[in-house]
């Protein structure tokens, strides 16, 4: 299954790209997507910590099962205001 | 409980927004709470924060905010606006304002909803020098 992933505020930056897409087994979760993604881009794996998770736009965990066409959003911790 | 949110990135506009208040004869409290970009960020002098926004989740987040607000029933009304893009110092950058029949359950609501603002509703600001 493909999911699109979207990297926000300075992730951008260390990740080289604004958006990307990945192609993951069927039962994937979000872990296994940021073991994906930290080989792609591993300026990012540092920030893991402290890193926010959205699908679609709801927060979600590391156990959360991915499904076709879902929209992950990653980004550092917020500063509204 | 009336409701308003407003991500906007033209500058925000007090008295549109004062004019445009809207109270109940039960409404005992007013409280609002301008937010303005200070010319320091640490001690580095600044010029403008740009402020960039996942908007669709932040209304989304917003939105849940203020439903808990609700479920409390102490407040008559919440409006919030949230100015992004490049904000110059000394420019407002939020704007909230919170009615309620007393002082007490409207200063919390505001301060609640700021706090919680800076916690999960996805916006981010980088210093412009």
């Amino acid at each position: 299954m493909t999911v699109a992933v979207t990297f926000f505020s300075w992730f951008k930056d260390l990740a080289g790209c604004a958006r990307a897409t990945e192609t993951l087994p069927e039962g994937a979760t979000i872990g296994d997507l940021l073991r994906v993604l930290w080989t792609r881009y591993p300026r990012l794996e540092p920030m893991q910590r402290s890193m926010l998770i959205a699908v679609g736009v709801d927060y979600q965990n590391r156990d959360y099962v991915l499904k076709p066409g879902d929209e992950i959003a990653l980004f550092p911790p917020v500063q509204g205001g | 409980m009336r409701r308003e949110i407003i991500i906007t990135l033209e500058p925000i506009d007090e008295a549109a927004l004062r004019a445009g208040r809207q109270i109940s004869t039960g409404a005992g409290a007013v409280v609002y709470f301008l937010g303005v970009v200070r010319d320091r960020e640490g001690e580095e002098p600044i010029r403008a924060i740009e402020y960039e926004c996942f908007r669709e989740m932040a209304e989304h987040q917003f939105r849940l905010l203020f439903d808990q607000v609700e479920a409390q029933g102490k407040v008559e009304s919440v409006r919030l606006v949230h100015r992004v893009g490049r904000v110059a110092v000394n420019e407002p950058s939020l704007w909230v304002e919170v009615t309620a029949a007393h002082r007490q359950e409207a200063f919390a609501a505001c301060q609640w909803l700021i706090d919680e603002m800076k916690r999960v509703v996805p916006i981010w600001k980088k210093a412009v020098k």
